[in-house]
């Protein structure tokens, strides 16, 4: 009973925070101030309609989740979580860092994420530097893109 | 006859050594993400639409019609020999490839899937190079209530096709629609939801959405749903061993097959093509079940049918040509892969409608024409060029290959703007998309609602303003009368009636 409550608790976590981000939304549309009138259909109108429509299949959609017994798809949790968390940092270091030192990093975490060539360090690295000198050769080669470097050099 | 004197110049331009050369590239790097279970030729383009920047038009144009013809068929290739689609729209051909390929005849399986997406892609290029200028002579006709209820037709289509999940499809639809109205408003210049940022004042870019909803999404999808097992069983690919000279299919097979199966096929899947957010899948699985319905042979079909290989085939690819029309003549994309295209356009300044038609012919008929020689010419050459040797390439390892797919989405949104806001922002719509896709919300339909949002608030309220008010111009107007009366038609053809039928199959079976 307690696997059930929480499968279905899981479930509705989307649409639960879709409700609040609608809610958010229907308030900020209060907020607008049209330069001139319109009528009904104003700068107003269409968010407020869309958000209508919104709550209708959000409450249609948490009432089937609420009766339904189905199963949410199996999967691994730490892996999406840990590929958010290093393309997170990537974003943060990647001006400071500069490309090529953030990237290598980048996808030296992603092959350990994703268990490419596991207890090969070494070779790992190799590939991690192959990835990013070919990205490097595209992008700033190729498409003669200027990359942020780190103390203008790599 | 200007028209088909500047489509001719358009092979032209095609013949062009590094024109021909981005074709040619387009077509591997589709052919690669079609078969390739897990990829797609959307995320493919995607993937291409921030290098579109540093490349001309011409070129980033025709490399994406080679990359949507090839990723349509190459979704046949993994169907056949390992059974597991390529991409969503060779389903149909996993069923009846994948038995053919157990009896030891999946080389020919291959060849009659590679027959009818050269017949169906030729021939839908055909004809939407042929029905291009009477679509844009017809669009000329629609005036802005037609355009508010082709545009409202569009997007109830986008929300209905999700047969067992219109309220998740009308969800992900409204969040698009609802991520479009930030910024600046369509018709007075004042900011809407920026929340007190100045970063939200010019709105959301589409770059960030396409990135974040089709790569970055599907990286996290992977995470999420491999757990080492990252790489296709090499037994399976040893297993599929395929010799080049059985692709052909015989004479007396293509007979049995008959050439009105191919016509319909073509007809239906380019038909379907036209329909906003329908897409190859669909096409597939019409023209699949129609095949099936009038076949000499039904009991064949599930047991290895080259005829409902062909029809599937036949049908996804004829659908790429289909996809254009409204997209270029309206803006409003058929599938997702068309959206990006309009990406493509939109990021070279180019506005879809008829004057696209009138003024830059030049620019779109390479398109139209790596169309057509995609079909024609490369769909054959690379099944017999790499055919032997499918399985093993697209059993690169996963983790490699979605790296390489994190670094190039990222390091694309960033270079498209040199912002590191629009790298934040991919991955904000990267985690939403990958939440909506893991409880089965269509995440297309994000993208189509965000496309189509704007276009239907700007035509909703002009079309007011010239009327005073009076929401009766919508029924007065016969374009528009047109479209509600086809929308009211849809509707009861796709939400009222089939489920109406369901329930009473149900009801007999229990």
């Amino acid at each position: 009973m307690a696997m059930r409550e929480m499968r279905w608790r899981k479930r509705l976590l989307l649409p639960l925070f879709l409700l609040v981000l609608t809610t958010i939304y229907v308030v900020a549309t209060f907020r607008i101030t049209p330069q001139f009138s319109e009528g009904l259909v104003g700068p107003r109108f269409l968010p407020l309609l869309a958000a209508l429509l919104m709550y209708a299949a959000l409450v249609y959609v948490i009432r089937r989740e609420l009766a339904s017994d189905e199963e949410s798809g199996k999967g691994a949790f730490w892996q999406p979580v840990a590929v958010v968390l290093a393309t997170a940092a990537y974003i943060a270091l990647f001006k400071p860092f500069g490309y090529s030192l953030a990237t290598l990093l980048y996808v030296y975490a992603l092959f350990h994420i994703f268990h490419y060539q596991q207890g090969r360090p070494l070779r790992r690295l190799l590939y991690a530097i192959a990835v990013t000198a070919v990205f490097y050769g595209l992008f700033a080669l190729v498409f003669g893109i200027r990359l942020p470097t780190l103390l203008d050099i790599i | 006859m200007d028209f088909f004197l500047e489509l001719s110049q358009g092979f032209a331009t095609l013949a062009r050594p590094d024109v021909l050369a981005y074709m040619v590239l387009g077509f591997v790097i589709g052919t690669f993400f079609g078969a390739v279970p897990g990829l797609t030729s959307v995320l493919a383009i995607a993937l291409l639409l921030p290098i579109t920047y540093s490349m001309d038009v011409v070129p980033a144009l025709v490399m994406c019609a080679a990359i949507f013809m090839s990723g349509m068929y190459a979704g046949s290739i993994t169907a056949t020999t390992i059974n597991i689609p390529g991409a969503p729209s060779s389903m149909m051909t996993a069923i009846e490839g994948y038995a053919l390929m157990k009896k030891g005849e999946g080389a020919n399986a291959l060849g009659h899937a590679a027959l009818g997406s050269m017949i169906g892609g030729s021939l839908g290029a055909l004809l939407l190079m042929a029905l291009m200028p009477l679509a844009a002579k017809a669009s000329l006709l629609i005036q802005t209530p037609g355009k508010f209820s082709l545009v409202l037709f569009a997007l109830v289509v986008i929300v209905i096709v999700q047969r067992d999940a219109i309220a998740k499809g009308l969800i992900a639809t409204m969040l698009g629609v609802m991520i479009a109205t930030i910024g600046i408003d369509v018709m007075q210049p004042i900011p809407r939801f920026n929340f007190g940022t100045e970063m939200l004042v010019e709105g959301i870019d589409m770059m960030p959405i396409i990135i974040g909803t089709f790569a970055i999404s599907e990286v996290l999808y992977q995470a999420h749903q491999n757990h080492g097992d990252l790489r296709i069983s090499l037994s399976q690919a040893a297993s599929a061993t395929i010799r080049r000279r059985d692709f052909l299919p015989s004479f007396a097979q293509i007979r049995e097959i008959g050439i009105i199966t191919y016509l319909k096929s073509t007809l239906l899947g380019y038909g379907i093509g036209i329909l906003p957010g329908v897409g190859g899948s669909m096409a597939a699985f019409v023209a699949y079940a129609d095949a099936k319905r009038r076949s000499r042979r039904p009991d064949t079909y599930g047991n290895g049918s080259r005829e409902g290989i062909a029809a599937a085939e036949t049908a996804n690819n004829s659908m790429c040509g289909g996809a254009f029309v409204p997209m270029l003549m309206f803006g409003i994309p058929g599938d997702p892969t068309t959206a990006i295209v309009l990406g493509v356009l939109v990021i070279n300044g180019l506005q879809p409608g008829p004057r696209l038609l009138e003024t830059q012919t030049d620019l779109i008929a390479p398109m139209f024409a790596s169309l057509f020689v995609s079909a024609l010419v490369l769909i054959p050459l690379t099944l017999f060029l790499l055919g032997p040797w499918f399985v093993r390439i697209v059993s690169i390892p996963k983790g490699l290959l979605y790296a390489c797919i994190a670094v190039v989405a990222l390091v694309g949104s960033y270079v498209a703007t040199f912002s590191i806001f629009q790298m934040a922002l991919a991955l904000l719509f990267g985690i939403l998309a990958f939440f909506l896709r893991q409880q089965n919300y269509p995440t297309v339909s994000l993208l189509l609602g965000f496309i189509l949002g704007p276009d239907l608030e700007q035509y909703l309220r002009r079309s007011l303003s010239l009327s005073d008010g009076n929401p009766i111009v919508f029924l007065t107007s016969p374009d528009s009368l047109f479209f509600l009366a086809l929308l009211a038609v849809f509707i009861y053809f796709m939400a009222i009636r089939k489920p109406k039928q369901a329930g009473i199959e149900g009801k007999t079976t229990v």
